[in-house]
């Protein structure tokens, strides 16, 4: 690290012109990826719509808790005020999405209430009774109770969803019950199908780089280029090859009938296996890169002097070669483990029901069910993964470095 | 030494494995596509070219390879042009913040694709871009103007500002020495960088599939989106066709790449 340097303004001078040539390139990222990237994950907190929608109803519901079961006459003349006003104002629609989001089933009879809210005469009637009417929804104590609670500009609503939490009547957080709990198993889906197919991925890439390593240079460039040639091809046409070599009358299917191994075809596509098989394939080679590139730096005599000093070879290679190599496999494991938790084609065409990861849930959000502050929250939760890998691989290079050096 | 020569021949043998397994789905498709049956069955009844006719002559797959091209080469132009000054200012420039901006300009390549599809869809669906072959340039220009940048700036690591202070001193204009000293020296980072540029661009499906109709359908969009229905060799054709497509472009960028014995 050099000394950081005081500024002269004479000196700044000299450098408008490269800064006039870096600016347009900074702006286009910093406005189409940055700020949309910002402003999507900022709905994973986002409260705006309710915080304006009730702020009449949450006003007369303050001091009350579901515990009490259905509130107060106020509550409800403050609620037909509310949602008269988002009736006429638009709103209607995307206050009924957002309730339905936190209480399932209640999005028309909200849109209904909003509807008549904003036609109703309502002299002397009793508001509380109308109110009831207009659907099943309003007799439960939990929708009252997301309007009295989501008041504030921001919402931890989203985020708890991801780690299958809720808030209790009282504000307490709660384990969703089991039958709705379903992020946390994604999660663990995600980390342990990243993982092994990490850890499979570091076993195939040793002996592969030890043996190019070792070879003479034609044919190390040879057996690179068998490496690299993979890598080139994209990662859809990759996975359309194992749908196809894997698919009820694929070769390999044929090839276990010939055998006379099966009798029938075996189910091998949209499995866990056809997925971790195309997963290992794919990031195959941004294992075997790394360490290739750390073992070429290894001096072949260190191996030598430690097996003529009498070690056997299993012990040389582990107390001798391999504190050398971690460095390359950190980084390889870093580069796999990293694409891999963000795996999306893959998956989808490739994997069952029970084999999709995180990112395909945050299509299933934004694509099929809009909820898109939940697939901001996961988006989040992806990202903070991603963070804290990347700052455990960097702290355990500094470590291993440090050691070897 | 006899464990040495097992030792060995197994680490080979494993290689071996490693690699047909690395090259077997590629291998495999290239007879499967050339089937006359139309199914995707090995043996096939018998070879043909059908299915590549088909492909080539479709006008669903022409559309496609048709947009492919369009959005790959408008944004790779993009993507060079704001790339290529952007890298000249990092790596000559000495003004504070230049790893940052560095890490900047990356963000996309460390953002998980998804991520990255849903906002630009709602970025270029408040821009109203959404279903045009524009926004998808701009979106694909932003995938892949970091690479272009990381690959220009390896190209003028190896040069040296003093040549062009040279070409000065020896009387060459300011324009003289940008064309004939500093122009030769980067061409070939800048053209490795267009390469997989456009490459980038060709195989992408997830921000394609966010941003695009039927209409403006890409090659890889047509596949993703005909798996999902049934799998034809016409499929394995199109496959065939943007493996080798890719591979030869990539071979020509490393070409490019490789440093010369000066």
């Amino acid at each position: 690290m050099r000394p950081p340097q005081p500024l002269r303004p004479s000196a700044l001078r000299g450098q408008v012109p490269y800064l006039l040539m870096l600016a347009p390139l900074v702006m286009f990222v910093l406005v189409t990826v940055v700020v949309p990237v910002a402003l999507f994950l900022f709905r994973a907190i986002d409260n705006r719509e309710l915080q304006a929608g009730f702020p009449q109803t949450a006003a007369a519901l303050s001091g009350w808790s579901q515990a009490q079961g259905l509130p107060p006459e106020p509550a409800f003349a403050a609620l037909i005020f509310d949602l008269a006003k988002a009736q006429e104002e638009g709103r209607a629609a995307a206050l009924a999405a957002r309730l339905n989001q936190a209480v399932p089933g209640s999005r028309s009879t909200v849109i209904k209430t909003a509807k008549w809210a904003a036609t109703a005469d309502l002299q002397g009637a009793s508001l509380r009774e109308d109110v009831l009417d207009q659907g099943k929804a309003w007799h439960n104590p939990a929708l009252w109770s997301v309007i009295a609670h989501e008041t504030g500009r921001f919402t931890s609503y989203y985020i708890l969803t991801t780690l299958d939490l809720k808030r209790g009547p009282e504000g307490q957080l709660q384990r969703l019950p089991a039958e709705e709990a379903l992020f946390l198993t994604i999660l663990a889906r995600t980390l342990a199908i990243s993982l092994s197919v990490t850890a499979i991925c570091a076993l195939l890439a040793l002996p592969v780089a030890h043996v190019i390593t070792a070879a003479r240079p034609r044919m190390a460039t040879l057996l690179l280029a068998m490496v690299l040639l993979p890598l080139w091809t994209s990662l859809l046409v990759r996975t359309v090859a194992w749908i196809i070599l894997l698919q009820g009358e694929g070769p390999v299917n044929a090839t276990l009938q010939w055998l006379g191994a099966v009798t029938e075809p075996l189910r091998l596509v949209y499995t866990r296996g056809s997925l971790i098989v195309t997963m290992v394939q794919v990031l195959l080679p941004l294992m075997i890169l790394p360490v290739l590139a750390v073992l070429k730096r290894i001096p072949p005599e260190q191996m030598r002097a430690a097996r003529s000093l009498g070690a056997p070879w299993w012990m040389a290679w582990r107390r001798v070669q391999l504190p050398l190599l971690w460095p390359g496999l950190m980084t390889g494991a870093g580069l796999t483990f990293t694409f891999a938790l963000g795996y999306y084609i893959t998956p989808r065409l490739i994997g069952g029901e029970k084999d999709q990861m995180l990112s395909s849930f945050i299509v299933f959000y934004t694509d099929k069910t809009l909820n898109w502050g939940l697939a901001a929250a996961l988006s989040l939760q992806l990202l903070v993964i991603l963070a804290l890998v990347a700052g455990l691989l960097a702290g355990l290079h500094r470590l291993t470095t440090g050691r070897v050096r | 030494m006899r464990a040495e020569f097992w030792r060995i021949r197994i680490a080979r043998i494993l290689t071996g494995l490693v690699l047909a397994y690395l090259l077997a789905p590629l291998l495999v498709i290239l007879p499967m596509s050339l089937t006359s049956g139309s199914n995707l069955t090995l043996p096939g009844p018998g070879w043909s070219w059908r299915w590549y006719e088909l492909v080539l002559s479709d006008p669903r797959w022409l559309d496609a390879l048709g947009n492919s091209l369009i959005v790959g080469l408008g944004s790779t132009l993009l993507a060079v042009l704001l790339a290529t000054p952007a890298a000249v200012a990092l790596a000559w420039g000495k003004f504070p913040g230049r790893q940052f901006a560095l890490a900047l300009i990356a963000t996309p390549l460390v953002l998980p694709i998804v991520i990255l599809a849903v906002a630009s869809f709602s970025f270029y669906a408040s821009a109203g871009l959404l279903g045009s072959r524009l926004g998808l340039i701009l979106a694909h220009a932003g995938l892949s103007a970091p690479v272009v940048l990381i690959t220009i700036l390896a190209s003028l690591r190896g040069f040296d500002l003093g040549l062009m202070r040279a070409a000065a001193s020896l009387g060459a204009p300011p324009l003289t020495a940008f064309r004939r000293v500093l122009l030769p020296l980067v061409a070939p980072g800048v053209l490795a960088g267009a390469i997989i540029a456009f490459v980038i661009s060709f195989d992408e499906v997830v921000i394609a599939s966010y941003l695009t109709t039927a209409e403006q359908r890409t090659l890889p969009r047509v596949i993703f989106s005909g798996l999902r229905e049934s799998i034809s060799p016409a499929i394995a054709a199109a496959a065939v066709l943007l493996i080798l497509a890719s591979t030869l472009l990539l071979c020509l960028a490393a070409a490019l790449q490789r440093p010369k014995d000066r």
